[in-house]
């Protein structure tokens, strides 16, 4: 298993809801859903840096939209 | 970052001996040489004795236009991808990249992440399909189960998710992988997954 550092993160209690959240609905530890974040977070910076656009679209009307990431 | 080396056991097809073996979690320049200088003429020659015998392109071995050099360079540095590979023998015997950012489309598992394989390819001389004599067995399986076992470190639970080649659908059935059908989004190709329950009873017989 590769070596692994420890930060303590200062979130606020909203901050802290979400986390919780997303780490009950995608069943996965506080930890996994944060270092998911940051791969997601990475892996679109380096689409957009290469003139990418991140858009949804939705699967019934097909209705695109923009995600703008600054 | 070190790359991780455990042993593996790979079955030599000719003597029915044990062969040792390293699964390394990273794609290195070594592999790319391998699979340049070793993989390449190999499979040429098989696809010139597949155009000899008139078997239509669509019958090939869906992966032999691969590029293991690009694939790896669009991926370089990026957290969300991951490599493996599998070195028996002198040389590199398979190789897989596989992303983390997807979710699971399983009923009991929609939108839970897991570790999709994006990508595994043994050697050509690993593979039975090719109609040639094959050397090692168990070199895909060992990436699928490296596969399960970062996906359980991740904390995805070892859910697994991929698309197959037609070839390749039975052995997925075989091993417990729910089959989703045909994907439209992504050539028609099968859709397995393997759910958390049926990882954990993978990584326990492996």
């Amino acid at each position: 298993m590769t070596a692994k550092r420890t930060m303590t993160l200062n979130l606020t209690d909203a901050e802290m809801r979400a986390l919780d959240d997303l780490s009950v609905r995608k069943d996965i530890t506080k930890t996994a859903v944060l270092r998911q974040a940051l791969r997601l977070y990475q892996t679109i910076e380096a689409r957009v840096e290469k003139g990418d656009k991140l858009l949804f679209e939705n699967d019934a009307t097909k209705e695109k939209a923009e995600l703008m990431f600054l | 970052m070190m790359t991780e080396i455990s042993v593996i056991h790979l079955l030599d097809v000719a003597t029915g001996e044990g062969v040792e073996g390293e699964l390394r979690d990273a794609i290195e320049q070594a592999q790319l040489d391998d699979w340049q200088k070793e993989w390449q003429p190999a499979l040429l020659a098989v696809l010139q004795d597949l155009a000899r015998r008139g078997v239509p392109v669509d019958q090939w071995p869906q992966s032999w236009h691969w590029d293991w050099g690009k694939k790896t360079a669009r991926v370089q540095g990026l957290l969300a991808f991951r490599g493996f590979s599998v070195v028996a023998q002198g040389v590199t015997q398979g190789l897989s990249q596989v992303d983390l950012t997807k979710a699971a489309r399983e009923p009991s598992q929609a939108g839970k992440p897991l570790v999709y394989l994006d990508y595994v390819e043994v050697a050509p001389w690993n593979r039975p399909e090719l109609g040639r004599p094959t050397r090692l067995r168990g070199v895909g399986s060992a990436l699928l189960t490296a596969a399960v076992a970062l996906s359980d470190e991740e904390g995805f639970k070892g859910r697994i998710g991929l698309h197959s080649l037609p070839q390749a659908d039975a052995f997925y059935a075989k091993i417990g992988m729910t089959d989703l059908g045909q994907d439209a989004a992504y050539q028609n190709l099968r859709y397995f997954e393997m759910t958390a329950a049926r990882a954990q009873a993978f990584l326990e017989k492996e």
